[in-house]
């Protein structure tokens, strides 16, 4: 262990050199004897404690209460694993991701990758071949030879070990066995916690990576009299691999990150003081932070991804999301298989890539007058239709003289050129007049192929999407966007329905600046007829012999991210058991995962109301008791010790940033939002809910509770007392707790199944809607 | 903040070597008592005071000598890491800026000495007649109703014309257009069609150039206002000349809106803002309870213009309670004085205003006392006591075979309506909303059940009690009242209400039971037995399913009409008003015609059912994902221009305008903001590592102002952004104003104000900014005082390719 005092420090200015600290002289007064001594002596004698506190902080007292806790996880978490032996709620979905990894097919998640890899390998361990497609909820796996139960214990496992690391927090964080104890039961008896649990779900894993960060984080912040040791950057680095596996695991992961990231820069702030570090230093631990949170992190997030990458190459239910360059990557993918070149006088059908519309014409014409006042052109209609039609034919013309044979006469990126309709014999154009839906945006039309006065209105420049010159237009391989010759407006389907003079088809229409994104970027689709089409297979070389295509990780990765992040915001439709985050701390209402008719059973997702109601409570506690310790501070009144103060702050002031990061934000989403987003922040609702029960039984505290540096100066030792009245208290609850736990256990392990009046004593919340109820409910 | 103790200069360069070493050092006591009053004049051979002040600590003094006199805080080091009061026992206990104390000056006795004495009221009065000058300017020269002049310039008429209507904002703004109208001479008689010309006898000039008195006004005000901040004069002409030369401010202020209104309010609640902080060590003086009482009226009015003017609240708000906050931790005093600031802050800022609110929905409804169209949006009761309103000649008591319609009776809650369209989801069937606009499709007919005999006519009259169980039939489309266990389409809990069948086909779903809740009039359903129309509370129970129908907040999509949406509630909650009813007209001949005598609706019941009703329909303006429209905006396209806006027709031989700001000030006062947040960072990074850049009152100052400014343009801002409703450039204006003091805020603090700068320099910097605003001005005019002939003789005005100026 080095000196901190080395030679860095510039004359001994630094913190360690220092007067020993001094007690900062209050103004005596009557009370103030009495005051002083409540305040000062806390305990400094650790056999001055009760008898149960002596023997509950005994090593061996803690040994056994984390092996209880933890033997209790794995019972409660493996109890009826295999049941039910069907598929549950979104086991749909992430049970058909492992499947894929185990084809090695290509799909695509809003999630990142590694929660989904683990139970791949889960599965992979058993025996599982992604033989089974998890379509519906309720379809057997028994009937299939899914061997599930495999796949179910990673998040049981990882479930089940979140309880002791929770029970650690507690315990670093300087807290009692007994209230380390209690945080670790709201978890343990927990049926919601239990419930995500023991099914293929992403959540666990999640919670499981979330609490080992903040574990580490914990750990890191004690060594911090011993900086840029062995034991520091080890537990800073196991920090940042672990928030990145949270991170990993499932978007909001990001939470966990922000939350640590917040602590960090707090940490950095008071670093800032020259009084505490010259330049040097503050450089020095800003530039290890960086390593530490931002560097180590995104390379481990990076490597995920990396070997998502190389497991799927196979084409898949994905494809269709990522660009065609990235579906080339994949083996046996559509584009690979069925891309031709397009060559001048081919009749292609050109399919728009946002809406999958084919562009289309029909001899039909725009009606004079719009209902707003505005006429139109009175040209033929220009629509985009979705379905097969000779309509949709057009043929490429060039601009150009082209030779007779030969690669002269393929189209390419840059090229100007006409679109003919087959059926009409009219070439496609746009001209300055406002198309039938928007006054902003430019009709498009046709003109028969003999008005030669109007031909620059026809010419039309083609834009391969990231194209490069000379790039040769292929059908599906190559999105690209037409902007108008002379108007130069792009082509594009902004998504509105026509009214039915143009048989509700879609509406193609010209704008400079198209909006919605994406929508002027248009595909070939086929090559329907051409010159030579009996030559097409050799047009680019036998198809069966094609390679995948290569492209770079970071390419493919930013694709993904961006995709990622569009369809997360993208998911708003409403579901019936979809509810709003105010709902959450209090259960108030449930997701149904699962129901089976015969027998009555169901699986209903929903919190132990003993413990959630209790860290609920504690959470509105410490937002009373932050405010009072200010404004008591304010008016200079001397309530807390130093020490209660500082871990008040610090140590639970750290809980409540996680619980307000993992919770708050969900206010501003605007997508679709399940009570099992709230476990996260439940989780550390339950360290928050051991700090209160703390601050509320006694004064004390262990303390100090950091590793002291070499020249730290030495500060009096303090350890919590909790008396009897804690135990008491936690006893009573884990009594409470555990009846109702075992009272719910039919909606969390779906078994046994419960006739309408059970269902209706179970509806401890009116809000909660479980099936199978009897009848008279709506009459109560 | 440290003192400044750098006076220690002993007229030594620090880096001359000593040549004697003949006398002892002897430290100099590192802080000064301060107590001895002023630090001695030391002399300043060679330093610049400037300079002296940012000399301290600007680097750890290094050497043990320099340790002993910096004494590391033993707190800084402990096991907590960091001491969470130290910053707060920092704050000093008033919060410091604004305009600096000055004594009152003698009683003038030349004329030379009373104009030296107000010389700052010279440039307001030049700027006010400027003002004057660019807002009356050709204001009449487009004689058509102009953009929103078609809303309120009819909302003004209906108070001449004294016909109740409903619109989504409170009255205040629009009784003063009517009051215009009144005062020259208009007698409400114009419909205001948007794009229409006005007819000779709607004096629009006038009612306009009255309108645009407000916006003349904002001009003076905004120089007091940077004058009380404390500004600089140059930053105090530049406040003054920024409003005067937004031609966007300009432009909306030269029509019957209510945008210049809102805005003088704004501008006059931060003025009287600032004046009450100015009074702040005369604490319960007379000026100070003056300026406290009409900042607090003032708050009234502006969000009596517009809701809008709870943003501007929202920045006394926060301005109050840091204040408190200060008081709170005064130690020194007394609690008697503790309650009486409290006090005087609850009666002056929450108190006056509520009431000022208040005072203008009473002289709203004494006004308003005709029926007109906006009847529907307010309670049966409300309605019947409207001038005009045929309700007390309707049949009192509701028998089978009556038409009626029902009211629910939860804040802004319409008609059962229904219409042909079906539902696109869920059974497929005809709908059922909840509608404000009268029409027949919300005509019922009560009619027996399916297994009871049909009605006939010529029967005798059967009066509905308590406990009956009728169907409703919809009188247009002769569908009958159903519901079935099918999700509705938003609350998706509750069970879809939908109308369904014919005159002779339905089912035991199409039968509902009447439950009485009690009688506005008569009392509890124990005293009397048939429903009467109006004040009877009822509840429609479906029997087959047990539930209720309701209506709640929750507007249908478009395909609905955004009208609202109902269900039928699964839980008997018999206190949720939103499934009560009441039925409002009543047609039935058989019935003798009533005359009865309502007792009066209450007004706090009509203010809060109108508020409800204000706030359901604000929040129902919200964008249609199949509409593009394009005069809408988003907040982002305003604080760099993205968009501007057509306020009318754009045809060659129209007068156009075109709302869009000066370029200079919306773009500079952006940046400036951005400026200003980072300088914030900056000065705190550098106080975090203790260097002191600025004296205590300087650094109070910078944030004094720059917590106004930012404070205000970010409670005008981002609400706009989780707002769900559509959104206008014009709804930027207001918050445009605290970007300007922000402007010249940044401009002060790094050059006017700056001591490194000459005077020249400073010149040169004003000069040239306000060359480049009157050069603006001077280009752009023409988009708020009228473009005539085709736009594209003003071809060099689109200055970014986003305005659609042209095409």
């Amino acid at each position: 262990m080095s000196s901190p005092a080395g030679p860095s420090r510039i004359g001994g200015l630094g913190p360690r050199h220092r007067k020993p600290p001094t007690v900062e002289p209050r103004v005596p007064t009557e009370d103030y004897d009495e005051e002083h001594e409540r305040l000062t002596t806390n305990f400094n004698h650790p056999r001055n404690r009760s008898a149960i506190e002596q023997y509950m902080e005994a090593p061996h007292a803690k040994q056994i209460t984390v092996v209880v806790l933890t033997v209790l996880a794995f019972i409660v978490r493996f109890a009826k694993l295999n049941h039910p032996d069907q598929v549950v709620f979104d086991e749909v979905h992430f049970g058909k991701f492992a499947a894929y990894y185990l084809r090695r097919e290509y799909y695509f998640d809003v999630h990142p990758p590694f929660a989904k890899l683990l139970l791949a390998l889960a599965g992979w361990f058993v025996g599982f071949e992604g033989d089974f497609d998890f379509l519906n909820i309720g379809d057997s796996y028994s009937a299939n030879n899914v061997p599930y139960w495999g796949m179910r214990a990673l998040p049981a496992i990882l479930g089940s070990l979140t309880v002791p690391v929770v029970y650690y927090i507690m315990q670093e964080c300087g807290y009692s066995t007994i209230i380390a104890a209690f945080s670790a039961i709201i978890i343990l008896f927990d049926n919601a916690h239990v419930t995500q649990s023991r099914l293929i779900l992403l959540d666990a894993i999640l919670i499981f990576f979330m609490s080992l960060t903040i574990y580490s984080y914990v750990k890191f912040r004690k060594y911090r009299y011993h900086e840029f040791t062995f034991d520091w950057w080890a537990w800073m680095l196991a920090t940042g691999v672990f928030m990145a596996c949270t991170w990993s695991s499932k978007v909001n992961g990001i939470l966990t990150v922000v939350a640590v990231g917040i602590a960090v820069m707090v940490d950095l702030w008071d670093l800032l003081d020259w009084r505490k570090s010259d330049n040097e230093r503050i450089t020095k631990h800003f530039l290890a932070r960086v390593v530490g949170f931002i560097v180590v992190p995104l390379i481990f997030y990076l490597f995920f991804f990396w070997i998502h990458f190389a497991i799927l190459t196979h084409s898949g239910t994905g494809d269709g999301f990522m660009s065609p360059a990235f579906q080339e990557t994949l083996i046996g993918n559509e584009l690979l298989m069925n891309s031709h070149e397009i060559r001048y006088f081919d009749t292609i059908t050109i399919k728009h890539v946002n809406t999958k519309n084919l562009l289309h014409s029909h001899p039909q014409r725009y009606p004079r007058d719009y209902p707003d006042k505005r006429v139109s052109s009175q040209g033929q209609q220009v629509t985009g239709y979705p379905h097969e039609d000779e309509n949709n034919n057009w043929i490429v013309v060039p601009t150009k003289a082209l030779p007779e044979t030969g690669r002269g006469r393929i189209v390419r990126h840059n090229d100007i050129i006409q679109l003919l309709h087959v059926q009409t014999d009219s070439f496609l154009m746009t001209h300055d007049v406002a198309s039938p839906g928007y006054t902003t945006h430019q009709e498009f039309t046709t003109l028969p192929k003999d008005q030669m006065h109007r031909y620059n209105e026809t010419l039309f420049h083609l834009h391969l999407i990231d194209g490069y010159e000379g790039q040769v237009l292929t059908t599906k391989a190559n999105h690209f966007k037409l902007q108008h010759a002379v108007t130069t407006v792009y082509m594009m389907l902004p998504g509105h329905e026509l009214p039915d003079w143009a048989f509700n088809q879609q509406e193609v229409n010209g704008h400079r600046q198209p909006e919605p994104e994406g929508s002027e970027i248009w595909v070939g689709d086929a090559i329907v007829a051409g010159e030579h089409l009996d030559e097409l297979d050799e047009r680019l070389g036998n198809q069966k012999d094609r390679k995948p295509k290569s492209m770079n990780f970071f390419s493919k990765f930013i694709q993904l991210q961006d995709l990622m992040f569009a369809h997360n915001a993208g998911l708003t439709a409403s579901h019936p058991y979809a509810s709003s985050p105010s709902s959450w701390p209090f259960a108030k209402k449930g997701i149904s995962f699962w129901t089976q008719n015969e027998g009555h059973k169901q699986i209903y997702m929903v919190g132990n109301l003993v413990g959630w109601w209790t860290a609920a409570g504690a959470v509105f506690l410490i937002f009373g008791i932050f405010p009072a310790s200010i404004f008591a501070e304010r008016r200079n009144i001397p309530v807390l010790t130093e020490s209660v103060t500082h871990r008040l702050w610090n140590s639970c002031g750290f809980f409540v940033v996680v619980w307000v990061v993992h919770y708050a934000p969900f206010f501003l989403f605007s997508r679709q939002l399940f009570l099992h987003h709230y476990l996260p922040a439940h989780l550390a609702s339950a360290l928050i809910a051991g700090a209160v029960l703390n601050f509320i039984c006694t004064e004390t505290i262990n303390y100090p509770i950091s590793y002291r540096g070499l020249d730290t100066p030495p500060k009096p030792r303090e350890y919590a007392d909790l008396g009897v009245k804690g135990p008491v208290f936690v006893g009573v609850f884990t009594l409470l707790q555990f009846s109702l736990f075992i009272f719910m256990a039919p909606l969390t392990y779906g078994t046994p199944g419960l006739d309408g009046d059970e269902v209706n004593r179970h509806r401890l919340r009116k809000s909660w809607t479980l099936h199978f109820a009897s009848k008279e409910m709506a009459d109560l | 903040m440290r003192p400044s103790e750098v006076t220690l200069n002993f007229g030594t360069p620090q880096d001359s070597p000593r040549t004697s070493s003949d006398f002892e050092e002897i430290p100099y006591p590192h802080h000064w008592p301060s107590s001895q009053g002023q630090p001695e004049e030391l002399p300043l051979h060679y330093m610049s005071e400037e300079t002296t002040r940012r000399r301290v600590h600007q680097h750890p003094p290094p050497g043990p000598a320099g340790y002993a006199d910096y004494p590391v805080d033993p707190t800084g080091q402990d096991d907590g890491g960091k001491d969470v009061y130290a910053k707060m026992r920092q704050s000093h206990g008033s919060l410091g800026g604004g305009r600096p104390r000055r004594l009152p000056p003698p009683p003038p006795t030349s004329v030379r000495e009373f104009v030296s004495q107000n010389l700052e009221h010279i440039p307001p009065v030049f700027y006010t007649l400027f003002s004057c000058w660019t807002r009356f300017h050709g204001i009449g020269k487009s004689d058509v109703v102009v953009w929103d002049e078609a809303h309120f310039g009819k909302f003004g008429s209906h108070y001449l014309k004294r016909e109740f209507y409903f619109d989504v904002h409170p009255p205040l703004g629009k009784m003063l257009v009517g009051l215009a109208g009144l005062l020259s001479g208009y007698n409400g008689s114009f419909e205001f069609k948007s794009g229409e010309k006005y007819p000779d006898h709607v004096p629009y000039v006038a009612m306009r150039v009255m309108i645009a008195t407000f916006g003349v006004a904002m001009v003076p005000l905004a120089w007091y206002t940077a004058v009380e901040l404390g500004m600089s004069w140059k930053a105090c002409h530049l406040v003054a000349l920024m409003v005067l030369l937004d031609v966007g401010w300009l432009c909306i202020s030269r029509f019957i809106l209510l945008d210049s209104m809102l805005l003088f309010f704004t501008f006059t609640t931060v003025f009287f803002l600032t004046k009450f902080h100015n009074q702040r060590y005369y604490p319960f003086s007379f000026d100070w309870w003056m300026w406290l009482l009409f900042t607090g009226i003032s708050i009234g009015c502006v969000t009596s213009v517009k809701l809008v003017g709870l943003f501007v609240t929202a920045l006394v708000g926060v301005y109050t309670v840091e204040d408190l906050w200060h008081k709170f931790g005064d130690l020194k005093m007394s609690l008697r004085d503790q309650l009486w600031h409290w006090g005087a802050r609850v009666a002056c800022l929450i108190i006056t205003p509520i009431i000022v609110y208040m005072i203008t929905f009473k002289i709203h409804f004494l006004i308003l006392n005709h029926s007109g169209p906006g009847d529907a949006q307010m309670s049966s009761l409300f309605q019947a006591n409207l001038v005009g309103n045929d309700f007390a000649r309707n049949p009192l008591e509701v028998a089978v075979g009556s038409k009626i319609t029902l009211k629910n009776m939860g804040w802004g809650g319409g008609l059962l309506h229904s219409h042909v369209q079906t539902f696109p989801v869920g059974s497929m069937q005809q709908q059922i909303t909840c509608y404000h606009y009268k029409d027949e499709n919300n005509d019922w007919i009560v009619l027996p059940r399916w297994d009871e005999p049909a009605y006939d006519p010529n029967a005798a009259l059967r009066f509905l009690k308590d406990g009956d169980v009728i169907r409703l039939r919809h009188s247009p489309t002769l569908r009958n009242l159903h519901s079935h266990p099918i999700p509705a389409p938003i609350t998706k809990l509750n069970h879809e209400v939908s109308c369904y069948g014919n005159e002779t086909v339905g089912d035991v779903q199409d039968h509902w039971k009447v439950e009485v809740v009690d009688d506005i009039k008569r009392g509890g359903k124990s005293k009397f037995d048939r429903i009467h129309s109006l004040t009877t509370r009822l509840r429609f129970s479906h029997v087959h399913l047990g539930c209720y129908l309701r209506a709640a907040n929750a507007v249908l999509p478009q395909w609905g009409f955004k009208q609202i949406e109902v269900s039928c509630d699964k839980e008997n909650n018999p206190e949720d008003i939103r499934t009560h009813w009441n039925v409002e007209s009543h047609w039935n001949d058989r019935l003798p015609s009533g005359n009865a005598k309502f007792y009066r609706s209450p007004f706090l019941r009509d203010f809060w059912h109108l508020n409800v009703a204000m706030w359901t329909s604000n929040n129902a303006l919200i964008p249609d994902p199949d509409k593009f429209d394009v005069l809408a905006s988003t907040p982002f396209d305003w604080p760099f221009q993205h968009l501007g806006l057509r306020m009318c027709g754009w045809a060659d031989f129209q007068v156009k305008y075109y709302l869009i700001g000066t370029p200079l000030i919306w773009v500079g006062s952006t940046i400036s903001l951005f400026i200003a947040v980072l300088l914030l960072g900056f000065y705190l990074f550098r106080q975090q590592r203790k260097y002191a850049d600025m004296e205590p009152r300087e650094w109070d100052h910078f944030l004094y102002v720059g917590k106004i400014a930012f404070f205000g343009w970010f409670f005008h801002f981002a609400p706009f952004l989780v707002m769900g409703r559509v959104t206008y450039i014009h709804h930027y204006l207001p918050t445009l104003y605290f970007a300007v003091l922000m402007f010249a805020h940044i401009f002060d603090h790094f050059f006017f104000s700056a001591k490194r700068f000459s005077e020249k320099t400073k010149n040169i910097i004003f000069g040239v900014n306000v060359f480049l605003q009157l050069a603006m001005f001077y280009w752009f005019k023409e988009l708020a005082w009228g473009i005539e002939g085709p736009v594209t003789e003003y071809k060099h005005r689109g200055w970014r390719s986003s305005w659609n100026l042209y095409n």
